[in-house]
């Protein structure tokens, strides 16, 4: 039986939000459209998965906010005299950004916990009473002397800005790696080549 | 971030997910949830987003399971918690966020452990090397961008052959900037100044978002947000009797210091935002002479522009490029100006057509 979509959606489109966004970054300047873009594209890749799932989702996603951002382009003339300048680094690889590397358990635990220390220090306790404690929201409420209300906002938030901040930078220990070299390790580990598909 | 319609899917998929976890949930609710998941892709990859998030959070147990009580860690210091086993421990630690001294505490407390705790030793470990390299070096090769978070909540982001050095204290917290330009988003904390030393000159904020360019000894400070001082070393040594050594910025300014002096100009934000479109990896020229644009350029590029014509580098040019397409923006100047371009393996000379 095939796995069900949204299980393979998560694991196959989502976990490279990381290097999407640095990608939409360094293409797109105007960067309060960026979640915009990120959530079309996410959209259509799931749409299009929904008749027949792509062989290279990754490639796929690239290509679909590529073609996405082209779109824009034409649409709004974004640029005056510099608009073949822009399309031609819609044009560059995906590869040519340091590839997200296949990360390791602690790599990730290290991140979910930056992540986590971002918030702010009752987003935080709610949280770590809910998740790690496993108490209910009624009593994370009573134990923290909040509105229940008040708990429930702080768990909606919550739930966004670690969605945001877990995938929003580049691990540092990445800084020194030659980009080249992470290709290749990015290639092997994911088993098939990435490439454009337009 | 995003227009209003993707943060009003975030905050819908956001209240579905946390009331469904809620423990009060019916099989209407339920029925209502897959009806507003069927009636958008975007609000069912919006919804898919932050469950995953949501599911990554539990994991926050494994990095849990040696902190003592129902509180969370201070912020920064989980990689010390699974080595704790004194109960009174979590108290004192963060009293000691200096990286040498945390090195030993886990070298000898390390041995105090058994086998049961072996998984969490592993992942402890590792986080612990991962975090503890906060207080190394940083850098970026030439036409590279990187961001680094600082433990303190802080953010950086440095800019092509840029390198840095974090050090935190309890009483500072204190980036060297060697050479380059870096953008610091600061994290409000009045006890300990954010310093950043770029030479003789120091650049001192509490809470707030500025870059500092440094050239040999000449800095250029641009600030966005809050209030930022720049202590301007060569004062020092001078006759400095009414102690007016020091600047203070604000949102918009754009400061120069070289050994001579400081010279402040005011812009309005979004000019200054302009200076820091680097960020995300686009160089902004408005009405700019070709030779500076050609200089902004090198910074990125290993092939460096060369112009020996200076009728070529007066040319006055405009636009937004991508920083390291050094070859994209040479051919559009080639077919937009009366310019020629002769590429080489280390240069690209432009001449008059």
């Amino acid at each position: 039986m095939e796995e069900p979509l949204d299980s393979w959606f998560k694991r196959e489109i989502l976990t490279h939000e990381g290097i999407l966004m640095r990608f939409l970054a360094r293409v797109w300047s105007r960067r309060d459209e960026l979640p915009d873009i990120r959530q079309e594209a996410y959209a259509r890749v799931y749409e299009a998965a929904q008749k027949a799932r792509p062989q290279a989702p990754k490639a796929f996603l690239f290509t679909t906010a590529r073609h996405l951002m082209a779109d824009r382009i034409r649409r709004e003339r974004i640029v005056s005299i510099q608009a073949g300048g822009e399309n031609e680094y819609l044009n560059v690889l995906v590869d040519e950004i340091s590839p997200e590397r296949r990360v390791s358990a602690n790599q990730e635990l290290v991140r979910l916990a930056r992540a986590f220390d971002r918030l702010s220090p009752n987003c935080r306790e709610v949280i770590w009473l809910r998740r790690v404690k496993d108490l209910s929201q009624k009593e994370v409420a009573h134990r923290m002397g909040l509105a229940e209300k008040t708990i429930e906002k702080h768990l909606r938030q919550g739930a966004r800005l670690l969605a945001h901040y877990m995938r929003a930078h580049v691990p540092p220990n990445r800084l020194h790696a030659p980009e080249v070299d992470a290709r290749d390790d990015d290639e092997i580990e994911h088993g098939h080549r990435t490439h454009q598909a337009d | 971030m995003g227009t209003e319609r993707t943060k009003q899917i975030d905050a819908a998929a956001s209240a579905w997910l946390i009331r469904r976890d809620s423990g009060s949930w019916s099989a209407a609710d339920q029925a209502c949830l897959e009806e507003w998941l069927n009636a958008s892709a975007l609000n069912r990859v919006a919804f898919l987003r932050l469950e995953l998030a949501w599911e990554d959070a539990a994991r926050l147990k494994a990095l849990g399971a040696g902190v003592p009580g129902d509180r969370p860690p201070p912020p920064g210091l989980w990689n010390l918690t699974p080595f704790f086993s004194d109960p009174h421990a979590s108290g004192e630690v963060s009293a000691q966020p200096e990286t040498g001294s945390k090195y030993r505490r886990l070298g000898r407390r390390r041995f105090r452990f058994v086998a049961a705790a072996m998984l969490l030793l592993v992942i402890g470990v590792g986080a612990y090397l991962e975090l503890a390299r906060s207080g190394e070096l940083y850098a970026t090769p030439i036409g590279g961008l990187a961001s680094v978070p600082m433990a303190d909540g802080s953010q950086v982001m440095l800019n092509t052959d840029s390198q840095i050095r974090i050090a935190l204290t309890d009483t500072e917290r204190r980036v060297e900037l060697g050479h380059g330009e870096a953008f610091f988003e600061v994290s409000k904390d009045a006890a300990r100044p954010f310093v950043v030393r770029a030479g003789n000159k120091r650049v001192i904020a509490v809470g707030t978002k500025f870059s500092v360019r440094r050239e040999g000894n000449d800095i250029e400070v641009v600030v966005t947000e809050g209030k930022v001082r720049v202590e301007h070393g060569a004062a020092v040594h001078g006759s400095g009797v009414d102690g007016s050594a020091d600047v203070f910025l604000t949102p918009g300014s754009i400061a120069r210091a070289g050994d001579a002096g400081v010279l402040v100009q005011r812009k309005s934000l979004p000019e200054a935002e302009e200076q820091l479109s680097w960020r995300s990896g686009v160089l902004m020229f408005r009405d700019q002479g070709l030779g500076e644009a050609a200089a902004e350029f090198n910074r990125y590029n290993v092939r460096k522009i060369v112009i020996r014509d200076p009728a070529v580098a007066a040319l006055k040019i405009e636009g937004n490029f991508r920083a390291t397409n050094v070859e994209a923006f040479v051919r559009l100047l080639e077919s937009g100006f009366p310019v020629r371009a002769e590429t080489q393996a280390d240069q690209i000379v432009l001449a008059a057509k």
